[in-house]
C-alpha cells in the first residue's frame, strides 16, 4: 500500500461518507418528527436520475441538484400523504414507496442509460488549502455536495437543539398529543419532515449521478438507502453520531473495491456485510443501555395521529 | 372553512378489504395506462397479453401458481408475526437463508432417495430461517429490542451471505469462473402437479390452511391475537409475553425459510443471489393487505402472483420492466389508501375552531 492509494481510499471514504449522510440526515429528520420511512432507497434512485435528466436536458449541476431534491421531496410527500395524511401503516408504505421509486427511476431514466454526463459537480479549489499534504487531497479536493453534507448535518444539529421549529419536530416524534395540545399542527410537522428527508434523500442521489459514478444505470443506488436506514440508528438519532458512523460505513464503501489491490485476503463481500452488524450491535448496546436511561429512540416514531383517538 | 377528517367506522366496511385490493388494481390500470401511451403502446393490447399470461390458459395459471406459492409463504410468514402486532420485516433474508438450508442438503445429499432428500430440503429451510429470525426474536424478547430494524438489518445480511457462497466456497468449479452454484441434482426438484406448476403448490396450501386454522381456532392462536390487541390484557390474563414473541418471530422466521426452500428446489435450478427476487418485501404487502390474516393470504397471493407474471410477460413487447414495476406500487398504494377508507369514514368538519391555530387566525 502506498501514499497515493491510502489517499485515495480516505478520499472515497469522505466523499462515500457525505453521500450516505445525506440520507441517513432526512431519514432522521424524518424519525424524529414521528415517522419511519424506509423508501430511502426509492427516493435516491428518484433523485439520481432527475439530476442526471436535468444535467443532461439543462447542463447546469446545480439546477440538477435542485430538480433532485425537489423530485425526492415529492416522492417522499406520497409516504407523507399516506402515513400523516391518513395514517396508514408506515412499513407498508414505506417498502411501497421503495418500489415505485426504483420504478419510477427506471421508467423515468430509459432513454439515458449509458449517455455522457450534461453536468458534473466538479470538486471545489480551495486555494491553498488544496495543496496541503494529505489534508488537501482528501479533504479540500471534494464535490461541492460534501460540503454541502456537512452544512446541512450543521443545520439540522441546530434546528433540532435549538430552534423552536426543532422542538416542536421533537415534540411530534415523542408525544403527538402534547403537541398538538400545545398548539402545533402534528400533521403540518411530519409532513414537512418527511418531505425535507426526501429533498436530502434527493440530493444524495444527485451526487452519485452528478460526481461519484457521472452515469445513469438502473441500480446506481445498489442498496445504500438500507445503509442509510441503518445508520440513523447506529448514530442513536443524533446528527453528529450519525456523521461519524457516516465515514466508518463510507470507508466500508470505499474499502470494498481496494481491498484486492491493497493486498488484503478477506472477502469484500463479507466486509460489506459489516455496516449492518455494527448497527445490530449498537442497537443491542442502546437496548441494554436503555434500562438505565431511556431510549434515544423517538416515542411515537411509527405511529400514526389522529386527533379523535388519543 | 370546512376541513375534511378521518373518524373511524364502528364496523370496517362489508368487504373492505376486496374492495380495498380492487381499488388499487383499477388505480393502477388508469396509471399504467397514461405510461403505457406514454410510451407509444396500445394499452388494450397490453393488458390482453398480460391476462393471457398469467390466467389465460392452464400453462399460465401454473405460473402464477408458482410464484404465488413463495409470495403466499412470505407473506404467511410476516401474517403470522402480524397477527401478535410484531413485524417480521425480514423475510427477504429468511428466505434466502431457507434456500442455503436446503441447497446445503442438496449439496450432502445428492445420492440420496429423493423423498428423503427434498424433506431433509424443506427442513433445512425451515430451520435456516428459523435460525435467520432467532436473533432478532431474542432481542426482542429479552431486551425489547425493535424487530423492525433487526430483521432488515438481517436481510442485508442474509443477501451478502449468498452472494459470499456463490462467489467463493459454493462456486460451481464448471460454471467458467462465473460466480454460479452448481445445479440442483434431478432427485432435489419438486415434482410437478399439471404443466408446470409443482408440489410447492400444495405445501403452501397446507401450511397456509394450518397456520389459519391455528391462530384462528386453537387456544394457542387465541393468546396470540390477544397479545397482538393490548399487551397489558395480555398480561393479565396469564399470557408469557416473552415466550409467545419469541416463538412467534422464530415460527415467521421457519416458514419464510420454507418458502426460500421450496422455490429452490421448485422453481429455480440452483442458488443465486435472486432466488428471492423481493418476495420477501412483496410478503409483507401481501399480508398487509390480507390484514394480517393468515386465512387471507392465499387469494391476495395469487392476484399479487398474476399481477407480477402479467407484468414480466410484456417485456417480450417491449414495454420496459419498470413499467411493471409501478403498476405494483400503484396497486399497493391504492389498496393501501382504499384500506384506509374501509376503516374510516370521511367528515367534513365544519365551524371556525377545528384546529387551534385556526382559532388563532
Amino acid at each position: 500500500m502506498n501514499e497515493a492509494s491510502l489517499i485515495g481510499l480516505l478520499f472515497a471514504t469522505v466523499s462515500f461518507g457525505a453521500l450516505l449522510y445525506l440520507a441517513a440526515l432526512g431519514e432522521l429528520l424524518a424519525e424524529k418528527a414521528g415517522v419511519l420511512n424506509l423508501g430511502v432507497e426509492g427516493m435516491m434512485a428518484i433523485g439520481a436520475v432527475t439530476a442526471f435528466i436535468a444535467g443532461v436536458e439543462f447542463q447546469n449541476p446545480w439546477l440538477a441538484l435542485i430538480i433532485a431534491m425537489l423530485s425526492g421531496a415529492l416522492l417522499a410527500s406520497v409516504h407523507g400523504f399516506f402515513t400523516v395524511g391518513l395514517g396508514a401503516e408506515q412499513v407498508v408504505s414505506g417498502l411501497s414507496l421503495t418500489i415505485l421509486g426504483l420504478g419510477l427511476a427506471a421508467y423515468l431514466g430509459k432513454g439515458y442509460v449509458g449517455l455522457p454526463p450534461g453536468a458534473e459537480l466538479v470538486p471545489v479549489e480551495w486555494g491553498r488549502l488544496s495543496d496541503l499534504p494529505w489534508v488537501g487531497p482528501i479533504l479540500f479536493n471534494q464535490a461541492p455536495i460534501v460540503y454541502l453534507a456537512l452544512l446541512s448535518g450543521i443545520a439540522v444539529s441546530l434546528i433540532l437543539s435549538s430552534t423552536r421549529l426543532g422542538l416542536a419536530l421533537r415534540a411530534a416524534g415523542e408525544s403527538a398529543s402534547s403537541t398538538d395540545s400545545a398548539g402545533h399542527s402534528v400533521l403540518g410537522l411530519r409532513l414537512a419532515a418527511v418531505a425535507a428527508g426526501g429533498a436530502l434523500a434527493g440530493a444524495s442521489g444527485a451526487y452519485l449521478t452528478l460526481s461519484i459514478t457521472p452515469q445513469w444505470a438502473e441500480g446506481v443506488t445498489a442498496g445504500r438507502g438500507w445503509i442509510a436506514v441503518a445508520l440513523v440508528i447506529f448514530g442513536a438519532w443524533r446528527p453528529s453520531r450519525v456523521g461519524w458512523g457516516a465515514l466508518l460505513f463510507g470507508g466500508t464503501l470505499a474499502l470494498k473495491p481496494r481491498l484486492q489491490t491493497f493486498g488484503v485476503d478477506f472477502s469484500p463481500i463479507i466486509l460489506s456485510m459489516l455496516p449492518y452488524i455494527l448497527t445490530l450491535l449498537i442497537l443491542l448496546i442502546i437496548s441494554v443501555q436503555a434500562r438505565k436511561r431511556p431510549s434515544p429512540a423517538p416515542a411515537a416514531l411509527g405511529l400514526a395521529y389522529r386527533r379523535e383517538e388519543r | 372553512m370546512k376541513r375534511p377528517r378521518l373518524s373511524l367506522r364502528e364496523q370496517p366496511l362489508p368487504g373492505g378489504q376486496p374492495l380495498a385490493f380492487g381499488t388499487g388494481l383499477a388505480i393502477a390500470l388508469f396509471v399504467g395506462t397514461l405510461l403505457l401511451l406514454g410510451a407509444g403502446h396500445d394499452p388494450l393490447r397490453i393488458y390482453s397479453r398480460m391476462f393471457d399470461a398469467s390466467l389465460g390458459d392452464p400453462d399460465a395459471w401454473a405460473i402464477t401458481l408458482n410464484r404465488a406459492v413463495p409470495l403466499g409463504l412470505a407473506g404467511l410468514a410476516v401474517a403470522i408475526a402480524g397477527s401478535m402486532g410484531l413485524w417480521n420485516i425480514g423475510a427477504e433474508g429468511q428466505i434466502m437463508a431457507g434456500a442455503i438450508g436446503a441447497a446445503w442438503v442438496a449439496r450432502i445429499g445428492g445420492d440420496w432417495p429423493g423423498l428423503v432428500l427434498i424433506t431433509m430440503m424443506l427442513v433445512a429451510a425451515i430451520g435456516g430461517g428459523g435460525i435467520l429470525a432467532l436473533g432478532p426474536a431474542v432481542a426482542r424478547a429479552k431486551l425489547g429490542v425493535n424487530e423492525i430494524i433487526t430483521t432488515l438489518m438481517l436481510n442485508e445480511v442474509a443477501i451478502r451471505l449468498v452472494q459470499w457462497l456463490i462467489h467463493g466456497p459454493w462456486k460451481d468449479p464448471d460454471s467458467f469462473n462465473f460466480p454460479l452454484a452448481p445445479m440442483l441434482p434431478d432427485q432435489a426438484r419438486l415434482p410437478t402437479l399439471f404443466s408446470r406448476a409443482h408440489f410447492g403448490l400444495l405445501i403452501a396450501a397446507a401450511v397456509i390452511i394450518i397456520a389459519s386454522v391455528a391462530v384462528r381456532y386453537t387456544a394457542w392462536g387465541y393468546e396470540l391475537r390477544i397479545a397482538g390487541s393490548s399487551e397489558s390484557t395480555a398480561r393479565y390474563s396469564g399470557i408469557s409475553l416473552p415466550k409467545k414473541v419469541l416463538t412467534v418471530l422464530v415460527l415467521s422466521g421457519a416458514v419464510a425459510g420454507l418458502a426460500g426452500g421450496v422455490e429452490l428446489a421448485g422453481t429455480a435450478d440452483r442458488l443465486t443471489e435472486t432466488i428471492s427476487n423481493g418476495f420477501g418485501f412483496a410478503g409483507i404487502i401481501v399480508a398487509a393487505l390480507a390484514l394480517m390474516r393468515p386465512s387471507g393470504v392465499a387469494a391476495v397471493a395469487l392476484l399479487f402472483g398474476a399481477v407480477q407474471i402479467g407484468g414480466q410477460s410484456i417485456q417480450t413487447l417491449g414495454v420496459s420492466s419498470s413499467v411493471s414495476t409501478i403498476l405494483q406500487a400503484f396497486v399497493l398504494f391504492g389498496a393501501i389508501g382504499a384500506g384506509v377508507f374501509s376503516r374510516y369514514r370521511v367528515t367534513l368538519d365544519s365551524g371556525p375552531a377545528s384546529t387551534p391555530e385556526e382559532a388563532k387566525s
